[in-house]
């Protein structure tokens, strides 16, 4: 199974070290998508098989939470499992988006941090049985 | 209370230059006043429990380096202006994120705008901030990095602490 992957930051360097780290991930990589805020990561989905989005919270036009928001009122968007990769610090807003089904990963991150929590929040398993 | 914020500016850049850019960095002591001539400043405003702007600056010979690597090219391939620029802002903004809960504690909700490259000037851009804002507490931190320096500066307007913080 290739796993087809939206990166949604409004920053085209993270984009590229998100991409970096998916690719040293050993992760069966599919497509990749980029976009560059909310607005434009819906545009996205709509157009193309996501089975993965990751994305910041903090971007212009639309942010991230209100991105989750709209895709959870979508009923093909709905399951598409997110995580969020931001500076937010605030203990009270990580609260509001992990109870929105979000994973969260704090920057600065490293590359085996976003390999692990895809790992979990995609079931994929052990991560010392080799290929899968 | 100065000399805790400026330890914990100069602690939260280094470990996002490390981390992020895989540069290393220490915190110069003293620190004289810069000659921003050979930099590009970023700043980065905020408002929650207490408002104010974050301007980070980095030597020009630096900047190359620290885009390189956190776009993870090779050493022979150069990096565009706008992809300097986009580096620099990503490192601000990730530095503001890690810095203010410090400051502020976890609970604190900050609304962080977008980082602005500083176009004009950055001696009589931080001039400006000063003057705009008469109760202004301002404090700032330097690191030296391999083959050039970066300055942090952290402005904040009106009382500061706020009361409630324990
Ligand atoms: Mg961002």
């Amino acid at each position: 199974m290739a796993i087809n992957v939206l990166i949604v930051d409004d920053s085209s360097v993270m984009r590229a070290m998100i991409l970096k780290s998916l690719r040293m991930s050993g992760l069966p990589l599919g497509e990749t998508h980029q976009s560059a805020n909310g607005q434009e990561g819906l545009e996205t989905l709509n157009r193309h098989w996501v089975d993965l989005v990751i994305a910041d919270i903090n971007m212009p036009v639309m942010t991230g939470e209100e991105m989750i928001d709209r895709m959870k009122e979508h009923p093909e968007m709905k399951d598409i499992p997110i995580v969020v990769i931001s500076t937010e610090g605030s203990e009270t807003r990580l609260e509001q988006l992990q109870r929105k089904g979000a994973a969260f990963i704090h920057k600065p991150f490293s590359p085996e941090k976003i390999r692990d929590t895809i790992k979990t929040i995609m079931k994929l398993g052990g991560s010392d049985d080799g290929t899968n | 209370m100065t000399e805790q914020i400026k330890e914990t500016l100069c602690r939260v850049t280094g470990d996002v230059l490390e981390k992020l850019a895989f540069i290393f960095s220490f915190p110069e002591e003293g620190s004289e006043d810069t000659d921003y001539g050979s930099s590009l400043a970023a700043s980065v405003s905020f408002a929650g429990p207490f408002t104010g702007t974050l301007v980070m600056a980095v030597s020009d010979d630096t900047l190359p380096e620290l885009t390189g690597n956190m776009l993870g090219l090779d050493d022979s391939e150069s990096t565009t202006a706008e992809q300097q620029h986009d580096a620099l802002k990503e490192l601000i903004n990730v530095v503001c994120g890690n810095l203010l809960p410090v400051i502020s504690g976890r609970q604190s909700i900050f609304n962080v705008n977008a980082p602005q490259i500083i176009t004009e000037n950055i001696a009589s851009y931080l001039q400006s901030i000063s003057e705009e804002n008469g109760q202004l507490r301002a404090f700032a931190a330097k690191l030296s990095l391999d083959g050039g320096e970066c300055d942090i500066l952290l402005f904040i307007k009106g009382k500061f602490p706020p009361e409630d913080t324990e």
